[in-house]
């Protein structure tokens, strides 16, 4: 048994060293953006809208990406925006390509990562905000968000 | 945040534990309950672990390639393969006595299971989709009122396991009918509540139809047992 979680811990250790990023390949680099332009599509938009802010480096934000795709997909109406911030364009490329592949989400890169304090969120991530039509903050989600929460809060701001 | 999942888990255990406690208490498996302590905990990291992983797999992250996402385990855990894992793991450390190990961990794993639901009042995730029901509940800042549907889970499954526990001491059940029966509620609460729960897509309903089938199949078998005992 000892030597079976030997094996298994030298696996992990193994593969955590031969982690590679994604290529890229053809995601478009992220257009750069201003907490106003933010601002702007939150209030301009017809529905409601949920702001996702992440970052490549950030474990996290893997583990929920999957779900806010699958959202994004299924929400009829909802505006889905990523904000991907303290990052590197290389980064934030590589983890659409193998966590966003083809999710109806706009994202967009703030290096500085000020947008989300500006909005009047913290500079952690991963952090989702949840706007009603018109641009009222319904929600504000500190962490990873799990599949209940997001249902939940897709419900709130759909029925404002 | 994550503390408040482990505020869950640790109602479960408890309730695991308390069950295995009063049941050693009033003779019931008295002489193995500490194997079945260490069995029911090793079944839960475990499932924990598969079902976690299973769930990494489904959404297209790859554990060898990220493998501190595993830690993760807001990030989702899927039911099925976790349940499948925690019954196989229980079937190997139970093999010399499988029965007796079923049945014994039968009113336990209800009443931990319902203790895990309860735990939705340390992590604030009790409600479900809107209702109109008198006794339904508006989250904070919310006009919606919802069905607590993690409180209703919570209610039948600890009085499925104190029902079971009470038969299992009054009357002796055949070998694998209470494991069986624990089975079914376990699945069938999850089956009739699924449509309350709130969820992005579909949830895993075929894993609970499943379970339902098979724990009804374990009852039937074990009946039959009986019977073909007696006959003879």
């Amino acid at each position: 048994m000892r030597r079976l979680i030997l094996i298994v811990a030298l696996l992990f250790l193994l593969s955590a060293c031969g982690s590679t990023g994604v290529d890229p390949g053809a995601v478009p680099e992220l257009p750069a953006t201003t907490a106003e332009q933010i601002e702007a599509i939150i209030n301009d938009s017809p529905g409601p809208v949920v702001v996702n802010v992440w970052a490549s480096w950030c474990i996290p934000c893997r583990s929920e990406a999957p779900l806010l795709e699958q959202a994004a997909e299924s929400a009829d109406g909802v505006l889905f925006v990523g904000l991907n911030v303290q990052d590197d364009q290389q980064g934030a490329r590589g983890f659409i390509a193998e966590f966003f592949p083809g999710a109806p989400i706009d994202h967009y890169f703030n290096p500085d990562g000020n947008i989300p304090v500006a909005l009047g969120g913290t500079r952690g991530v991963p952090m989702t905000f949840f706007y009603a039509q018109g641009g009222e903050l319904v929600n504000l989600h500190a962490g990873v968000i799990d599949e209940r929460t997001l249902a939940l809060q897709l419900d709130e701001i759909s029925s404002r | 945040m994550e503390f408040s999942l482990l505020g869950a888990a640790l109602i479960g255990v408890g309730l695991v534990y308390a069950v295995l406690y009063w049941e050693a208490r009033r003779g019931i498996a008295a002489d193995c309950t500490r194997d079945l302590w260490d069995i029911a905990l090793s079944a839960a990291v475990v499932g924990l672990l598969v079902g976690r992983l299973a769930a990494m797999v489904s959404n297209g992250v790859n554990p060898l390639t990220h493998p501190a996402d595993i830690l993760i385990v807001r990030g989702g855990v899927a039911t099925g393969p976790a349940a499948v894992a925690a019954l196989a793991t229980t079937a190997w450390l139970g093999r010399s006595e499988l029965w007796r190990v079923a049945d014994g961990l039968s009113a336990a794993s209800l009443a931990g299971l319902g203790g895990w639901h309860a735990g939705c009042l340390v992590r604030g995730t009790c409600l479900g989709t809107p209702s109109d029901l008198p006794w339904a509940v508006a989250q904070s800042g919310s006009t919606i009122t919802r069905h607590p549907v993690e409180i209703y889970a919570a209610i039948v499954l600890v009085a499925g396991a104190v029902i079971l526990a009470l038969l299992r001491y009054r009357s002796s059940l055949m070998p694998g009918a209470a494991a069986g029966t624990a089975l079914v509620v376990a699945s069938a609460v999850r089956l009739a509540t699924e449509p309350l729960r709130p969820a992005i897509g579909n949830g895993p309903v075929g894993w609970y139809v499943l379970g339902v089938v098979a724990g009804m199949g374990v009852v039937t078998l074990s009946v039959r047992r009986r019977r073909v005992a007696r006959e003879s």
